[in-house]
Parts: structure tokens; sequence; C-alpha cells
């Protein structure tokens, strides 16, 4: 926008403008600065430290490195950070494939098609941690939905689906994907609804069948708000807390402990802020990676597409 | 705009006020602050408050209620006492926080309400817990040791006796199952609390000790679960209990799952804490009310039978401004009087000695009598001012033992005893500043 007055407008003009740009964006800027990037240099700063916040005295402690070559050498933050990136790349590719067949299909015009908009968006609307309890009661091994719909109402053939480390994982996806598939869909609605209906008709008159012209037109030109998507999702993926929280407490056999709830754990039950910290910047640090991937190999397609 | 903009910073400003302390009618001199657990028996915790009211005129008791979960319960309450909050006069306190409260300065050394003539008058195991430093932090209200509850009904009928280890209710148990089953009584062996959380600690603590094993040396402050004794309790866990004398279900239950596999008949042996027995003898409530039995847990052939300590203490917040008030109200909830009411309205066990011998007490629960010497030597957890982080450890190594059948139970033993001595070097590191 600078650049653009730049070009047309008077030297002093422009710098009076730029002026009030700034004035306008300093709100903008101070809120993140104090609410964005003070919690995070904090965070830098007490991870340098060993306060413990049941023993007096530890605040003293200066740790340096220390929590982190801990944290390196922690089997279980090291178990968690896989748990949370194979959480991550599953669901999000889960959730932005489904999403992209929900868009498709309530893009379409019919009959009830509101009501149909409406009810794919309730999973979404539902508190996570409603939703979380809500399949905490399906995959239970008593009274469960899901052992009624697979056994029928033979008790004895009944699964302890959350009993089983690597099924209460799975089931941990499930409920992600169920929840916010509808959030990539919405996006993804949003981007088909922009591509002109001319489009399609000039290639049903060419004679493009069904494939070709979802190849051909939808996907390429739904491809930035599927990458939207993609990237909303992903970094979202990244704070998964609730669900485990409330379905398994990163239980049984440690399974579903994702690091964020390594990181609570410490900080709230425990206590450890220096250590606690530690893993906040990690997970910050690993965020930061994915942005910087994202922005990097998407980035130009994403928003240089005029160019 | 400039209208706009006052009256949005007016409206901040109530916002904030109204958050913060000085509300006069949040912290009041006349206003006792109370934070606990949404209680199981709310009709007998009201009348007991209302009663105090009644006696001490002026005063009002505020109830804050708190998740049922301990360890939920711990970090809120954790979170006021670290904030300073004057909002909190009285809490109740789980028996493993009392080192954490004392050593964080959250709870208030209480000694006087205590002297030592009355302190006799408390079994003292629980006194011993609410000790930190030769000073008093806590008085126990309710006080709680694992238990095995059993199908009395059953046992009879094929001519068994409670079973003394875990080897005999293993025999019995299968026995018993195989038989039912054939009338088509689709009934399990064992129900009890194995899921990632504190529970598991407390259940995985009385197989250890009942094998002659130990989480930990109190003296040299050294894990112990590497030692043969304490390998040998968990792998008979994981060979013999988890989905073969209970469902793989178990790996996900806490207290109330497996009450309900108990008390729906599906269960014939139940370990559990003393308020099962008011629970299961309930026919609303149960569905074998009149035919459950209860003794002292199994223990392994050569050990002797133990049982995790547990119950809850009643503190004062450091940060109270009502201090004289709060302790009023704890003499009150703690005397013998209205203990001896939650005994006989609640079915909870109370820290008084006297009242094991009490006729009323005893009507209500016979198996109090019994049970004396169940709380006499209940053992307690680990006492450490890091307590939830050992207790992070500990369950993680015991729900990976006994859910991953892949896993190492030597290996995992191992990495928790690390990091336990890790815990306890910053212990020493912080003590050294």
């Amino acid at each position: 926008m600078t650049a653009a007055t730049k070009k047309t407008g008077a030297r002093g003009h422009a710098s009076e403008e730029v002026r009030f740009a700034a004035l306008l964006l300093a709100p903008c800027l101070l809120v993140a600065l104090l609410f964005a990037f003070y919690p995070i240099l904090y965070s830098l700063y007490l991870s340098l430290g060993g306060t413990i916040l049941s023993l007096p005295g530890s605040e003293r402690i200066f740790m340096g490195a220390e929590n982190f070559i801990e944290l390196f050498h922690d089997t279980v933050a090291r178990a968690a950070l896989a748990h949370t990136l194979i959480f991550v790349i599953v669901s999000t590719a889960l959730e932005v494939m489904l999403g992209l067949g929900i868009a498709l299909v309530i893009n379409r015009s019919f009959r009830g098609r509101g009501v149909l908009r409406a009810a794919v968006l309730v999973p979404w609307a539902i508190p996570t941690v409603v939703a979380s309890q809500m399949w905490r009661f399906i995959f239970n091994d008593n009274y469960g939905l899901l052992n009624y719909v697979v056994f029928g109402a033979d008790p004895s053939s009944f699964q302890a689906w959350l009993a089983d480390p690597a099924m209460s994982f799975v089931a941990i996806i499930i409920a992600d994907v169920w929840k916010t598939s509808s959030f990539a869909a919405l996006i993804m609605l949003a981007g088909l609804q922009m591509i002109p209906d001319e489009l399609y008709e000039s290639a049903l008159i060419d004679g493009a069948g069904a494939w070709q012209r979802f190849k051909s037109i939808t996907l390429p030109l739904v491809r930035s708000s599927l990458l939207i998507a993609l990237l909303f999702r992903t970094l979202d993926a990244f704070r998964v807390f609730d669900l485990v929280f409330v379905m398994t407490q990163g239980g049984p056999a440690d399974a579903t402990n994702v690091l964020q709830f390594y990181g609570y754990r410490k900080i709230f039950a425990e206590g450890f802020l220096g250590y606690g910290s530690a893993i906040s910047v990690l997970v910050f640090f690993v965020s930061c990676a994915v942005c910087v991937f994202y922005i990097r190999a998407l980035g130009m397609k994403m928003f240089g597409a005029d160019e | 705009m400039a209208a706009v903009l006052a009256s949005a910073l007016i409206a901040l400003c109530i916002i904030t006020s109204h958050a913060s302390c000085s509300d006069p009618k949040r912290v009041s001199p006349n206003v006792l602050r109370f934070v606990t657990w949404n209680p199981g028996h709310p009709e007998v915790w009201k009348s007991i408050i209302a009663e105090f009211e009644k006696r001490n005129p002026g005063i009002t008791v505020i109830r804050e209620f708190g998740p049922s979960s301990s360890t939920s319960f711990h970090d809120m309450l954790a979170q006021k006492l670290r904030n300073r909050s004057p909002e909190v006069d009285v809490f109740f306190m789980d028996v493993i926080w009392v080192p954490e409260f004392a050593a964080a300065g959250w709870a208030d050394p209480i000694d006087e309400l205590l002297p030592p003539a009355e302190r006799e008058q408390f079994l003292p195991g629980a006194i011993a817990a609410n000790t930190c430093g030769g000073r008093l932090y806590g008085v126990p209200l309710f006080i709680d040791a694992g238990m095995l509850f059993y199908r009395s009904d059953l046992l009879r009928k094929y001519g068994y006796r409670p079973p003394a280890t875990w080897q005999e209710m293993e025999r019995q148990g299968l026995h018993i199952v195989r038989e039912e089953a054939r009338t088509g009584n689709d009934i399990c062996v064992f129900s009890a609390q194995f899921k990632q959380y504190e529970g598991l600690v407390c259940v995985m603590q009385e197989f250890i000790l009942g094998n002659n094993g130990r989480l930990f040396d109190p003296e040299t402050r050294v894990p112990e679960i590497q030692m043969p004794a304490a390998i040998e309790a968990v792998r008979y866990v994981r060979e013999h209990i988890i989905g073969r004398l209970a469902p793989r279900g178990v790996l996900t239950y806490q207290e109330p799952e497996s009450l309900a596999l108990f008390v729906q008949g599906r269960a014939l042996f139940h370990r559990n804490w003393p308020y099962v027995w008011e629970i299961a003898g309930d026919p609303r409530r149960s569905r074998i009310a009149g035919r459950v039995g209860v003794t002292y847990l199994p223990r392994f052939p050569g050990g002797r039978s133990r049982s995790t300590l547990g119950g809850w203490q009643l503190g004062v917040s450091a940060f109270s401004r009502n201090r004289k008030m709060a302790l009023g109200f704890i003499a009150f909830l703690t005397g013998a009087e209205i203990q001896k009411r939650f005994a006989i309205e609640a079915g909870r066990a109370p820290s008084r000695k006297e009242l094991y011998r009490d006729r009323e007490v005893l009507a209500a629960n016979p198996q109090f009598k019994e049970m004396k010497t169940v709380f006499l030597n209940a053992s307690p957890r680990p006492r450490t001012p890091l307590y939830p982080a050992v207790s992070d450890a500990l369950q993680r190594y015991f729900s990976t033992a006994l859910a991953d059948p892949d896993a190492s139970v030597e290996e995992e033993a191992g990495k928790a005893a690390d990091r336990i001595r890790w815990i306890e070097s910053m212990m020493r590191r912080s003590r050294a500043q």
C-alpha cells in the first residue's frame, strides 16, 4: 500500500500517510507486543531458571541450558513430540481431505442445503471439552456406542478401546477429525464460491467429465483456500490439549501424551516453571519452523498469484 | 469518539474492579470461604454448615466447589494459593499435598489448634501426615485406606473364606467365575483403578508393599521401584490381573467406573476406599445390597497386607484474612460430634480414635471395628514437596508396564527411577540456595 502511494503521490504527502498508517497500526502492534512477544520472551527467560513453585529459593537457581539438555534426554518429552507430530500430520491431512469433500457437497445447490450447511457446522460449534466427553462415552467399554454398533448387544465381545495404547491414539485423532473437518470445509467453501459458474458451463459445453472439471477447474482455483485451511489446521493441531485432557489424561502407557499436555502437567500440576517453560519454548520453535515451512513452500502460491 | 472511548474505559474499570479482590462482598470479616470438592452427600454437608452458622451468628460460610478429581482440584487450589488469593480461608487438602503446601508457604501452621493432649485423640498416621518439620499444617477430617470388598453371597456359595493372598483370590475367583458362567452369570474376578492417574499409584503401592517392596526409601530418599520385590509385584499385576482377572477396561477406570462394575454385580472382588461400603449397601444405588463383605487387602506369600493411606485434611490459607474464624470452623468440623455425623450419615471413616468404639458409629458401619487396624497401619505415599512430579513419573511407569505389552518392566522402572532422582536433585539444589 505504501509502495503504491510513493509511486503516485508527492513525497511529503506520502510520509504523512505513512505516519498516519503507523499511528493506526500502533495499537495493534502494542497489543501484539504485550500479549504475544512479552509472554514468549518471558517463557524464554523462565526456561533458563530452575523455579519450582512449591520450593521457595528455587527461583534463584540458574540453569542455563540445563533444562534444554534435560529435555533433550527426556524420553517422555521425545515420545510426546513424536505423538504431537504424528497427530498433526494425520489429523490435518484427514481434515483437509474430508473438509474438501464436505465443501464440494454443500456447495452444490439442492433442497435443504441451508439446513445441511448449518448441520455440518455443528461439531465445530460444540466446545471441545463437551465433544471430548462425548467421544469418551462413545469409546467406553461398557456402554459405549461404538461397541454397540460393532458387536451388537453381546457385551462379552465388547472392546476397551481406550485401554489400548495404539487405539486410544487413533480415538483422539478420530475425535479431532470429527470436530474440525467442518472448519476446514467452511474455509474451502468460501474458496469454492468464488469460482465463477461460467467456467463450469463452458467446460460442460466442451464435453469435460466430472473428474476433469474437478481436476482442471475446481482444484486449481480452490487451492489457495485449501492451503489456508491446511495452515490453520496444522497450527491449531499443534495446540491439541483438551481432547487428551478429557479423554485419556495422557494414558494408557503414556501413548496419548502430547507436548502441550506434558508442558501443562509440568507447569500447572507440578509447578516446574523452568522445565515446563523449556517445553513451551520447544513448542514455540517447532510451530515457528512449521510456519516458515509453509510460507516458504506455499506462500508464493498463496499470496503471489497475481505476480 | 471521545465519548465512546470514555465509556469503554469506564466499562473496563468496572470489569476489572469487579474481578479484583476489593469487592467487599467477596472478602469480608463475616464471610468464611471454604474451597471444597463437590461432596457426595450434599444434604449432610448443608445441614452441618447450617449448624455452624447457627452456633456462630453473623458468620456466613461460602463454599466454592472445585473438581472432584483430586488432581484437578489440586491444580485449581494451587493456582489460587500461588496467586495469594485472599478468597480462600479454609480448604481441603489431599493427604499427599501437605509437604508441598507447607514448603510453598501456602498452608499456615496451625499447631495451636491441636494441643498435644488433643492430638492424641487422632489416629497417629493421620497426624503424622499433616506434620512437616515438626509443625502441624492440617487437621484430618476423613481417613481413607485401600480395602478389599467382595461378594459375600458368592464366596459362601462356593465355601470360600475371604482370600488372604492375591494367589488365593485368583484361585477362588477363577473357580467361581467359571462355575457362575455355566449358569449364565457373566462376572469378572476383580475390579480396581488402573487408569494413568493418581489412584494408580495408590493401587500399585499396595501390591508392592504386600510383596515387602517399597516405592521410595524415606531416609535415603532413593526410589526402590527397581528392586526385585517391586518388579515382581508389578509383573504379577501385568500378567495375572490385567485382561485376566480384570477386564482390560480397568486400564481406563478410576474409582466410579470400577465401583460401577462391582455394584452392578459384575465383579467378584473390588479394591476401593471405605466410602464404598455405604454405596454398595444401598439398594437404590447397588444391585448387590446386603451381599457385600469387606476385608484387608490380600498380600503376596511372605508379605504383609498393607493399604495406601488416603484421606482429606482441612488447612488454613496463609493468605486468609479470617484466620481465627477459619480455625474455629476447622475445630467444629473435626470435633467428635460432627465427625460422628459424617461417619453415620455419609459413611466416612473418622480420624478420631474414640469413634471406632462408638456404638452408633459401629452400628452404621460395622466394618469400622475390624478396619481400624487398617487405618492404623496405612502407608503414606512418598512424602515430598515435589510429590506431583514424583507421582507423574510413577503413573507413567505403572501405566506403561501394565498397558503396553511390548514394554520391559525393568527398563520402564529404571526410567521412572532416573526421573525421581532428578526431581530429588532439584530439591537439594533449591534447598542449597
